[in-house]
């Protein structure tokens, strides 16, 4: 399970464990905060949980820590049934939101604190500690107080002593949420490289889109209590699996349509003809809801064959793109984002032609 | 209504499975822990407290013979209805003269800052770090017939001749409001500190002078402070032992001096059990009325 | 300054002198050559100090006094803090009875509660003793107890519990690594009210005192009742040496605290 890195590196080699749920459910009194979620997590996977508040990703993963019991469900690490083991027997990494390092405790000693939990002699564990604060680049910072230390210097602290014992899973609830925008790209990053470099198994809560985009192998989208979708960031982005999903990662343009097998029609009888791609499950003939990407939406000179046509009603300019907002002909709004640079000028008032290609187009059954 | 696409779980045979007794549910103590580490202190609230006041009570409606013949004898018998009118006047008296004392301290600790805020403190404070016992006889050596207030009076020309104080129901009263005034700044002070400094200047853009603002805005928002220090005042005042007992005159009794008499010189234990409960059931009555108030926070000004 | 501050200023200092006056001039008269209690002082003389110390009476009740606060403290700190940790680690229905159980010693009056306990004592033999003592004072101390030390425990963000089970600790080891050395100062505290309160405490000792088992405060109370000696002021100078002492121990520990106690927000920007 460890393996000392070659000669004068800080190396720190975990490995990752594979985690299994398996109908995880648990009821807050009358509430369904989590309803049979089943997630399966390879060894060494990066995967995170996005969601809405109230979504039932934290509950999920404090579950998998140990601080809730499901009502319901199995919960494996590793192979092994950890569902309602205490959490000090689990040996499980875990970061907090707002840091949470001890703090009449140094820093080195917040670090060693698992390894003395684990009886490991003293000078091990001072050594062991400040090689985990190597790893996070805090190399020399031992003897410091954490209210010393920055926000973004304690939860590498934090992070040091999530790994300092070399677990197989690392969990995250939130980490960067209290840190500002520059320091929580520079940890995304940081996060990214100790993941590649220890193998670890990690699973993220985030509510924030790009970051789990940016950062997890593959991203589970919860939904009151329920699994909307698992998958990479690309197919989540590019072929969401519910309307859920589609609205809820980036902009979506929803319009009203209906779909007769082979064409969609929208706009008062504009219709074009879509690859079975296009289809997501099985969507029976009659009312349907097309989606597009904004980006995808192309913006053309009104009567152009093949457009439908509708008339801006706002261009705002943001720099390097251009937001152009369109009502069309039956009242639905259109929002296409285009470079500014590729934009003619457009004004609001102006009629233009929409069109969208047809790859770029998904359709989903309309909800009651 | 959404399908799960992504999880390929089987529907395995999961039983919902109870929080066991036993068991830490995740993060919260297990029941068993939370009765264990409140056992010592329930055994004990039980055993030393409410076992004793209720035994007491029960002999007072029992014993000499069963009935609530104890209870007719206080209210029936002039000597013993003026003692309980006059504890209550005591009392009242007490705690409007804490008030008094102790709102414009109050005021003052919530306007100031840095070290004046820890002077007034810390002279508030210090009564509690100093023996009741030793306040009570510094009282006792002030009231003297020759002692510093007579001298002082005599001085400035109010009085001719050296007056009794010593053993009134007056010295009582200062003496028992210098004890207890302490008790009455902390909520009020509490309270006084949680009104945000926008609110003052809210109200003088509104057109409030100070003293409008004061009645308006400070005094109604400081109420439950206010309440809770008064009442808290009281209570103790009703039931105050030392001060009548060292400083009053045996003349005018109050009801715990009576129930000490009682016990101490006529060994009469069903009729000190009675008084106890009236005292008891004043208090309680008093406690339960205002409720609301007794949040343990706010009597202690809200901060430790 | 306006004159309403004036006036607001000037009245606050008038009831801070009618606070500070009776505590203060008692102590000069420690020292006073006379039988009784006079101010101000006549002559100088450590005499009543020798006698305070020297009377075998006067000996006996301080010790048993002493021993009485020292176990209250212990008590009434281990039973709060147990109590108020599992307060605020969500007692549920338990902490509602518990709360509502915690005013009853301060409001019920200290005259019923002595003669109730008395009866108590009489009947279970425990009157005198110094269990009997131990247990009334526990009682009596305990809300200031669980005030103080919840106080605490609620300002220590319950997530460090959680980050150090997640290290390993069980949690036992959880509240004695992390919370415990957090909460430290406020647990000392509560146990310095704990013994002020049992060593001062006169109402509930009047009743329960036997003729031999004097505690100090009786001792005291017969004291002014009967003779007001000087000795009283004497003590009063002896407690006060002590209250000096201890409250700049609780002021370095404060110090200490304050080196220790993350402000969580104050980080956060």
């Amino acid at each position: 399970m460890l393996a000392m890195g070659e000669v004068g590196g800080p190396h720190i080699k975990a490995g990752g464990a594979p985690v299994e749920i398996r109908g995880l459910s648990k009821q807050f009194g009358s509430v369904r905060a989590v309803d049979s979620v089943s997630i399966n997590v390879a060894a060494g996977e990066f995967i995170a949980l996005l969601g809405p508040s109230g979504s039932g990703k934290s509950t999920v993963l404090m579950s998998i820590a140990g601080f809730e019991l499901p009502n319901s469900g199995q919960i494996l690490i590793g192979g092994r049934d950890c569902t309602r083991l205490p959490p000090h027997k689990r040996n499980i990494g875990m970061v907090f939101q707002h840091y949470t390092l001890f703090p009449h405790l140094s820093v080195l000693d917040n670090v060693a604190f698992p390894l003395k939990m684990r009886g490991i002699a003293k000078d091990e564990r001072r050594r062991r500690a400040a090689r985990a604060l190597e790893v996070v680049r805090l190399g020399g910072y031992g003897e410091r107080m954490p209210k010393q230390l920055s926000g973004g210097q304690q939860q590498r602290v934090a992070l040091a002593r999530a790994i300092v014992y070399e677990p197989q899973l690392l969990l995250m609830d939130e980490p960067l949420s209290a840190l500002d925008k520059n320091l929580r790209e520079e940890m995304q990053l940081e996060i990214k490289r100790l993941h590649s470099e220890l193998g670890i198994t990690i699973i993220f809560v985030t509510h924030d889109q790009s970051e789990a985009l940016t950062m997890a192998d593959r991203v589970a989208i919860l939904q009151s209590g329920r699994v909307a979708q698992i998958s990479g960031a690309r197919d989540l982005y590019e072929r969401p699996t519910s309307l859920f999903a589609a609205g809820f990662i980036g902009e979506m343009n929803m319009i009203e349509a209906s779909w007769n097998g082979t064409e969609v029609t929208f706009a008062k009888n504009f219709s074009m003809a879509l690859p079975s791609s296009a289809v997501i499950d099985d969507v029976a003939a009659g009312p349907v809801m097309l989606t597009v990407r904004p980006e995808r939406v192309e913006v053309m000179p009104e009567g152009t064959p093949g457009t439908a046509s509708a008339r801006v009603d706002d261009v705002v300019y943001a720099g390097a793109g251009t937001l152009v907002i369109a009502s069309m002909a039956c009242g639905g709004t259109i929002r296409a984002r285009k470079g500014s640079a590729d934009l003619s000028a457009i004004r609001e008032g102006d009629r233009v032609g929409i069109r969208f290609p047809a790859d770029a187009v998904l359709i989903y059954p309309r909800q009651a | 209504m959404q399908k799960i696409s992504a999880s390929s779980a089987p529907d395995l045979a999961v039983h919902p499975q109870p929080v066991r007794f036993f068991e830490a549910s995740g993060r919260k103590l297990s029941q068993a822990a939370i009765v264990f580490l409140m056992l010592p202190f329930f055994a004990l609230i039980f055993v030393a407290f409410l076992y004793p006041l209720l035994s007491l009570l029960l002999i007072s409606v029992q014993e000499p013979e069963p009935g609530i013949t104890n209870y007719v004898r206080i209210f029936e018998n002039p000597i013993y209805a003026t003692v309980l009118l006059r504890t209550l006047r005591l009392a009242l008296l007490v705690s409007i003269l804490s008030l008094m004392l102790a709102l414009p301290v109050a005021l003052l600790m919530a306007r100031s800052r840095g070290p004046k805020l820890a002077f007034i403190t810390a002279c508030i404070l210090l009564p509690f770090w100093s023996s009741v016992l030793v306040r009570t006889a510094a009282w006792s050596v002030l009231l003297q017939r020759n002692g510093l207030i007579n001298q002082g009076l005599q001085a400035v020309g109010i009085i001719d001749a050296p007056v009794k104080l010593l053993y009134t129901q007056g010295a009582v009263i200062v003496a028992m409001s210098h004890v207890l005034m302490p008790f009455m700044v902390l909520p009020i002070y509490g309270a006084l500190r949680n009104i945000p400094v926008e609110l003052g200047r809210a109200a003088a853009i509104c057109g409030a002078g100070p003293n409008r603002s004061f009645w308006e805005v400070t005094l109604p928002l400081a109420m439950p402070g206010i309440v809770a220090g008064f009442i808290l005042v009281f209570l103790s005042s009703l039931g105050y032992f030392i001060t009548p007992a060292l400083l009053g005159s045996p003349q005018e009794m109050t009801i715990s001096t009576l129930i000490s008499q009682q016990l101490r010189e006529f060994l009469d234990w069903p009729f000190a059990a009675a008084l106890v409960g009236v005292l008891s059931l004043l208090v309680t009555a008093i406690t339960l009325a205002f409720s609301r108030v007794f949040r343990f926070d706010r009597m202690m000004g809200a901060h430790e | 300054m306006n004159g309403r501050t004036l006036i607001l200023n000037a009245y606050v200092y008038a009831v801070l002198v009618f606070i500070l006056v009776p505590i203060l001039i008692i102590l000069p008269m420690a020292f006073s050559e006379t039988e009784y209690l006079v101010f101000p002082p006549k002559g100088f003389t450590f005499d009543w100090f020798g006698r305070f110390f020297s009377d075998r009476l006067w000996m006996q009740a301080l010790q048993f006094s002493f021993q009485i606060a020292v176990a209250t403290a212990i008590a009434s700190t281990v039973i709060g803090t147990m109590a108020s940790y599992a307060l605020v680690r969500g007692a549920g229905a338990l902490g509602s009875l518990f709360q509502a159980l915690l005013i009853g010693p301060i409001v019920v009056p200290h005259v019923a509660l002595a003669v109730a306990l008395y009866l108590f004592f009489e009947r279970v033999g425990l009157s005198g003793t110094l269990a009997g003592y131990i247990i009334a004072h526990t009682v009596l101390a305990l809300p200031f107890v669980v005030f103080t030390v919840s106080a605490a425990l609620l300002s220590v963000d319950p997530a460090l519990e959680d980050a150090a089970m997640s290290c390993g600790a069980t949690r036992f080891q959880a509240f004695r690594l992390v919370t415990l050395p957090l909460i430290l100062p406020n647990v000392v505290s509560a146990a310095l009210f704990g013994f002020i309160i049992s060593f001062d405490e006169p109402v509930v000792t009047f009743f329960l005192a036997g003729i031999r088992d004097k505690t100090l405060p009786r001792m005291m109370f017969d004291d002014i009742e009967q003779n007001l000696t000087p000795i009283i002021p004497a003590i009063a100078v002896l407690l006060t040496g002590i209250s000096v002492l201890i409250l700049i121990g609780a002021a370095a520990l404060r110090k200490a605290a304050e080196n220790r106690t993350m402000p969580r927000f104050d980080e956060m920007k």
